[in-house]
């Protein structure tokens, strides 16, 4: 697991979600997915651009959030991130076996090898939507404390004065990181794509 | 700090949309008039662009009850018990959220010369005495015990022959049993109806109402999850608040009976509960003692020394001194 560098502010509402959770109170599950249910599904429909596929990454992430709430440590950061980080992660997951299935149904057609993962809607090219699916790759793979604060920037929609706060971190600090996550993801997009994403591993 | 590098630091928040309205307003003004913002300002708007990608319309959020059905077929809530019995349902059901945890390490070493596995084997046969009473049957065979035994002493061999039989099964085998034996002790009527547990039975040296020895499982699984998330690295939370004064109440209550009614008085104090005098009721209170609740929990469970202990005390040391002392030692747990 990575360092987040310094601890994050700790937040005695979370901590007393987590210990409900953690004794099998099914009422604070409740509660997070009150809470926290549009965050994951708004950030797991961006990456899988289907609604569908983002209600299936929602119940996995309130089932891990249940069954393993040990997963989850208050004192490493808050359960907001924590839930928009698990979504995307699982989301991205979910695009790249897609992408699997869709290399093994046409194993032996060359032409459809060719095109890319997950099929464009009407409004994005299939350039864009490759693109896209790197970015989102790329983000996945970002030290955690630049993901938590482009979570709260971007998909919680905090702005980054915000962001520090709940972060417990300087506003410069959460300038920086949104700063250096967003070159390094901008700069993801001129390098050569990654094999393992090809072959969508 | 000049007004280009003020807003080359804010672009990344700017294309991300992060920016409060104030700041929101500089970066145009600066983009006009700046080829290397404006630049850098369309590379990163154009990656959020891609993140983006175009609007999908989200189905209409499924029902709370869908997302929390698939939740509970993943790992069912504590059952719903009476109050008695609603700290030792937490307690199960917050050794059960810890164990997964333990995969692959089950060899860790945790309190005595236990290892998390021996641990749990050790809760399977803790319980054993209240389940007995209750007519469930021992899940592992018991060799009889020699006539006079102190329970103490059977208690500890009975730990030991548990323990030995367990380290021969996997540790999978010795969790099921160990639930089995908990979901038995709380689907019991006793767990359910509290004038069945209202009847006063010995165990483990003490007589208590059936409800107070339910309370007393609670204290101990809970302390032993404390002992495995500790080996284990991990912060286990203390007993929700409610339970947590269950388990404080019944404590101090044996704390009073082990004192006696001689012992020189204090006034004992338990953060967020109730005062108590402990000791003689003849005499004016010779000192004052006060603690946090989960130091006091973890005084009594034999986890802290009374030199260790964090609190607060006025008055007669020695008497003081006495309470600390007889707390640590109630063998009970």
């Amino acid at each position: 697991m990575e360092s987040t560098g310094e601890t994050s502010a700790r937040q005695p509402a979370d901590a007393e979600l987590h210990r409900r959770l953690v004794y099998g109170d099914e009422t604070a599950l409740a509660e997070a997915y009150r809470a926290y249910g549009a965050l994951v599904r708004r950030v797991a429909v961006r990456v899988t651009r289907s609604p569908g596929a983002a209600e299936d990454v929602a119940q996995e992430v309130f089932a891990h959030l249940w069954s393993r709430p040990y997963a989850f440590d208050p004192d490493r950061g808050s359960l907001r991130t924590w839930l928009s980080m698990l979504a995307h992660r699982r989301a991205v997951d979910w695009v790249r076996s897609e992408a699997r299935h869709r290399k093994d149904a046409h194993a032996d057609d060359a032409a459809l090898n060719a095109i890319p993962d997950a099929s464009p809607g009407p409004d994005e090219t299939v350039v864009d939507r490759e693109r896209s699916l790197l970015l989102h790759s790329a983000l996945a793979e970002l030290p955690r404390p630049q993901r938590e604060v482009v979570h709260l920037a971007y998909f919680a929609g905090r702005t980054y004065r915000q962001a520090a706060v709940e972060l417990g971190i300087p506003e410069g600090t959460a300038k920086t990181r949104l700063r250096t996550a967003l070159r390094s993801l901008a700069e993801s997009l001129a390098d050569p794509p990654d094999p393992a994403l090809e072959r969508g591993a | 700090m000049t007004d280009h590098d003020a807003v080359r630091d804010l672009l990344a928040a700017w294309a991300f949309g992060a920016l409060p309205p104030a700041e929101e307003q500089a970066v145009p003004a600066h983009l006009a008039e700046c080829e290397t913002c404006a630049a850098e300002a369309a590379r990163l708007r154009e990656t959020v662009r891609l993140l983006d990608g175009p609007a999908v319309n989200a189905a209409p959020p499924s029902a709370t009850s869908e997302v929390l059905s698939a939740a509970l077929n993943a790992r069912p809530a504590a059952p719903r018990v009476a109050a008695h019995a609603a700290p030792y349902a937490a307690a199960v059901a917050g050794v059960k959220a810890l164990l997964p945890q333990a995969e692959g390490r089950w060899g860790t070493p945790v309190v005595h010369d236990w290892d998390v596995h021996a641990t749990v084997a050790h809760l399977l046969a803790a319980d054993e005495p209240l389940a007995g009473r209750l007519g469930i049957a021992a899940r592992v065979p018991a060799t009889p015990e020699p006539e006079g035994v102190s329970w103490g002493d059977a208690w500890d061999r009975r730990t030991a022959e548990v323990i030995a039989h367990e380290h021969a099964r996997t540790p999978a085998e010795t969790v099921a049993d160990w639930a089995a034996q908990a979901a038995a002790l709380l689907a019991a009527p006793e767990a359910r109806v509290p004038e069945l547990a209202a009847r006063a039975t010995m165990l483990m040296g003490v007589r208590l109402p059936i409800a107070d020895h339910y309370v007393v499982r609670a204290f101990e699984t809970w302390i032993h999850s404390d002992d495995i998330g500790r080996a284990l690295g991990l912060a286990v939370p203390p007993p929700p608040a409610g339970h947590l004064g269950q388990l404080v109440r019944l404590a101090v209550r044996v704390l009073g009976l082990a004192l006696g009614p001689a012992a020189p008085p204090v006034l004992f104090a338990v953060d967020g509960h109730e005062q108590w005098v402990l000791g003689s009721e003849d005499e004016p209170v010779h000192g004052e003692l006060a603690l946090d609740p989960v130091e006091f929990c973890l005084l009594v469970g034999g986890r802290r020394t009374p030199d260790e202990v964090p609190h607060r005390a006025a008055g007669d040391e020695g008497a003081v001194r006495n309470v600390l002392e007889r707390a640590a030692s109630l063998s009970w747990l």
